[in-house]
């Protein structure tokens, strides 16, 4: 029996050609009962995520035959099945046979395939449908093998490269920055000025970080308010944010407004009133809302867009570097489960080759 | 790891001054050899101390390089002068107010690492230096603390030790106070921690000019401490 890969990701498919194939978990099992009757395969998984349908099947047939198979088998099964071009596969479809679609599964488990590099929730996702492929039976001796050891290079890769490292997005690296300020950052007091998209994110990166008390403040107090109900937090009226300077230690900033509404004379009084504890300003409005002078006073840190979005990159950068070390480790393992999985010869194929090797030595 | 090579050099390091103390029957803190080591093991002992508490034990990365320094200059031959006669410096409390002293400075010097290790990542975080997420140097607000505490500790041992010195005075040369170089310089640098934290405590002096003045100071203790014991008849008769 072959692995074989056959699917669709984010490299090449829209989200609209993705949601048309993409599996219900529910119908999942069913899916995989069908699968294995039809006698494609003997053992399947099924990966259905936001950024990939894919079906990991060991097949008794060859490559080719199996391939388009499964490629009939997903349309009549993934997804939307009454549409007009269901009847004739995608070209975004790939298929992959061994040793390229072990190779596929590493790198999937390892984040290499992901649309954010080294990310580790497709790990988690890999494994429940893994489990829930086994837990229902349908997976056997060469998918159990081949899931376990992807599970284990994921975690080899994780401890002894710098793929996971650092934070990609610009929310994670705010939330870094304020790790390397406060001691605690459970425990400082954050406040939101504007209740755009991306201070929303930020707010909501330092609140899965255990950020406890949130204040919002925006030209609608009412969006402000419900924006502080998700966190827990309160609204205060936006010609009152500066006020609220006394007890916080890290401002979000993102408002609409065509003009600094921060700037160095307003905020050094207000230093004095916080006994210049540290002072974590994110800027992330355009055009500015602090004035970058702020970053001269002693215990202030400011970093606009720019800044994140720099340091973000940096780590993505860093994270591309890691690649070629992490291809190597796969190769290896690869290598290794390839030699695992190859059935053991006959007595009669070692004396013959024995044989032969006598015969030419 | 480091902790450990630490703790197993601070061991040793203690064999070696029981055995020399043992052998001059005083504490080993007569001269500029002995009082370098013993301010270097103050310092072990201070980072052994609060390195107890894992999350603090980053102090050891710059406490150690540190360490190694004061122990290279202290192999420095001229440094180990033989005694002429019997070490002045004898007795309980003589050795009490040197030990004192000298726990206080390995404190300051302490806390002057906590200094350089805020200086050092304050610049990179205020510069928008990838290197300060990168780097394992924990948040500036705990190495703030840190410094304070250790400051708050070296004070209250340099006071101790500093109210002993009337005592030896009069039990030596039978006045209460003498004017000596090295007495006033002590004095001179009791008041001026004493200043740092009060006007951190009063004025809200934190941040990087508080790291500067605590980095500095052990600085100048550092540079001026070995000259100044040399001009005292008091301690170096």
């Amino acid at each position: 029996m072959n692995i074989v890969v056959i699917g669709l990701s984010h490299h090449l498919s829209p989200v609209e050609l993705r949601e048309r194939y993409a599996f219900a978990e529910s119908k999942i099992p069913d899916a995989l009962a069908r699968l294995r009757q039809s006698g494609i395969a003997g053992e399947a998984v099924i990966l259905s995520t936001c950024n990939r349908v894919e079906i990991y099947a060991a097949s008794p047939l060859p490559p080719a035959k199996a391939f388009s198979e499964i490629k009939d088998f997903l349309i009549r099964n993934g997804g939307v099945t009454d549409d007009d071009n269901a009847s004739s596969p995608p070209a975004e479809i790939y298929t992959l046979a061994e040793p390229q679609s072990l190779r596929h599964l590493f790198k999937v488990a390892c984040g290499l395939d992901s649309m954010v590099l080294g990310e580790t929730e497709i790990l988690g996702q890999l494994k429940s449908a893994y489990q829930l492929a086994h837990g229902h039976k349908h997976t056997g001796a060469k998918l159990n093998k081949a899931f376990q050891r992807a599970f284990n290079v994921a975690k080899h890769v994780r401890t002894h490269t710098n793929i996971q490292r650092g934070s990609v997005s610009v929310a994670s690296v705010a939330v870094e920055l304020a790790e390397k300020i406060f001691s605690a950052i459970a425990e400082s007091p954050t406040l939101v000025i504007g209740t755009g998209e991306t201070s929303e994110k930020v707010a909501r990166a330092l609140f899965s970080r255990g950020v406890k008390n949130i204040t919002v403040t925006g030209r609608s107090l009412d969006k402000a308010d419900a924006l502080a109900k998700e966190f827990g937090g309160r609204a205060v009226p936006f010609e009152n944010w500066a006020g609220e300077f006394e007890k916080i230690d890290i401002a979000v900033s993102s408002t609409s407004a065509p003009h600094h509404i921060l700037d160095r004379t307003k905020l050094e009084p207000l230093m004095k009133l916080r006994k210049q504890r540290p002072l974590l300003l994110i800027d992330i409005a355009v055009p500015r809302d602090i004035d970058p002078a702020v970053n001269f006073l002693e215990n202030v840190y400011l970093y606009n867009i720019d800044d994140l979005q720099a340091i973000a990159d940096d780590y993505l950068k860093q994270r591309k570097e890691e690649i070629v070390h992490c291809e190597r480790v796969i190769e290896e393992k690869v290598k290794g489960l390839l030699e695992n999985l190859q059935p053991p010869l006959s007595e009669g194929v070692v004396r013959a080759s024995s044989y032969i090797k006598n015969m030419n030595g | 790891m480091n902790y450990y090579l630490l703790f197993a050099a601070f061991a040793l390091h203690t064999t070696a001054m029981f055995r020399r103390g043992y052998s001059i029957n005083a504490c080993p803190v007569n001269n500029l050899y002995e009082a370098t080591l013993f301010i270097a093991w103050a310092i072990a002992a201070a980072y052994l101390g609060l390195g107890m508490i894992p999350r603090l034990r980053f102090l050891g990365a710059f406490a150690s390089h540190l360490l190694f320094s004061m122990g290279v200059f202290a192999l420095m031959p001229a440094l180990d002068a033989p005694y002429s006669s019997r070490p002045d410096f004898s007795g309980t409390l003589t050795g009490l107010h040197a030990a004192l002293i000298f726990l206080a400075i390995g404190a300051f010097g302490l806390s002057a690492v906590a200094a350089l290790m805020f200086l050092t990542e304050e610049h990179d975080l205020k510069f928008h230096k990838l290197r300060a997420i990168f780097s394992m140097l924990p948040p500036i607000e705990r190495l703030e603390r840190v410094m304070n505490a250790l400051l708050l500790c070296g004070i209250a041992l340099f006071t101790a030790g500093l109210s002993l010195s009337p005592f030896l005075l009069k039990q030596k040369y039978g006045v209460w106070f003498k004017s000596d170089p090295l007495l006033d310089y002590s004095i001179f640098i009791w008041l001026f921690y004493l200043g740092l934290l009060v006007s951190r405590w009063k004025f809200g002096q934190g941040g990087r000019r508080f790291a500067w003045s605590t980095a500095g100071s052990f600085a100048f203790i550092i540079l001026t401490f070995w000259g100044i014991i040399l001009l005292s008849p008091v301690h170096h008769p």
